[in-house]
């Protein structure tokens, strides 16, 4: 009955999730997207938590729905734009045929031959298929151990990783400030 | 009948069209930028459930350093708005032309 509560609220988020996306690409005001956007994410993270990755769920709704999306919103108010007349931007039938034919091959590729590779995997550790590896589950899915598994692979496994994001993002921050800058020459034209 | 993180990788792809649709449809910057932040969040949730069929932990690992790229993604990107706006007064896509794409 648990397992049940789960599968359909799963299944509401991610038909949610889907849905508000398409709500949120028809938007006319840039701020009412993004607040559509918000509640994307948010799903999403209740989706992360019904499989179990607590601290990303966590980590979803601070670090995307909260920073990245006031950033956005921060920008849209600067802005000050009017709303965007909706067209459907010149795609013949042509390149309609092509997107079909890519998503059709997109989903031969993902349900034959990722389904396929993944069983692989999955037999060559000695599991049945849909099937969790037991010594894995227990190791990484103990209840209230997904932090410090996170952690604990993070630092260790992923170290160089890690410091290297870190150097990104500061060199992002950097390269931001030095485009978004008022140049001199802008000043002079705009004077 | 299907496991949960089965569920989430067909609802990623999803996901991931709906943003893919966003992004080649719209012309307005911003709205493409949002587009991308749906396609991270599709890869986002295809990661997680791969951690969760597989049993292993770095699916969650790799998708926080896709939160930090996409963090990074939006500063970068953001800037790059305000630029062009200040030099075009446009963020339309067709508006740039300059380097006759």
């Amino acid at each position: 009955m648990q397992m049940d509560l789960n599968f359909i609220a799963f299944v509401m988020m991610g038909l949610a999730a889907t849905i508000l996306s398409g709500v949120m690409i028809t938007r006319r005001w840039p701020v009412s997207a993004a607040m559509v956007l918000i509640a994307v994410m948010t799903l999403l993270a209740g989706m992360f938590g019904l499989l179990e990755a607590h601290f990303a769920a966590v980590a979803q709704i601070i670090v995307y729905a909260g920073a990245i999306m006031v950033v956005f919103v921060f920008v849209m108010m600067l802005l000050n734009l009017p709303p965007e007349e909706l067209r459907f931007g010149g795609i013949t039938w042509g390149e309609m045929v092509l997107i079909g034919v890519g998503i059709l091959a997109a989903v031969f590729l993902g349900t034959q031959v990722g389904q396929g590779l993944l069983t692989q995997g999955l037999e060559s550790m000695g599991v049945a298929p849909g099937q969790t590896p037991a010594h894995a589950r227990s190791l990484y899915f103990a209840p209230g151990e997904n932090v410090k598994n996170v952690a604990s692979t993070m630092f260790v496994d992923y170290l160089w990783a890690f410091e290297l994001v870190s150097f990104l993002i500061l060199a992002a921050v950097i390269g931001s400030i030095v485009i978004a800058k008022k140049r001199s020459a802008d000043n002079a034209n705009a004077a | 009948m299907l496991t949960l993180p089965e569920l989430g990788l067909y609802f990623s792809f999803l996901l991931f069209l709906v943003g893919l649709a966003g992004v080649m449809f719209r012309k307005n910057i911003l709205f493409m930028m949002l587009s991308v932040e749906i396609l991270l969040n599709a890869a986002n949730l295809a990661f997680v459930s791969a951690s969760r069929i597989t049993g292993t932990i770095d699916g969650q690992v790799v998708m926080f350093f896709v939160m930090a790229v996409a963090a990074c993604e939006a500063a970068v990107g953001l800037a790059l708005i305000i630029a062009l706006y200040r030099t075009k007064a446009s963020i339309e896509a067709d508006d740039l032309k300059a380097l006759r794409g």
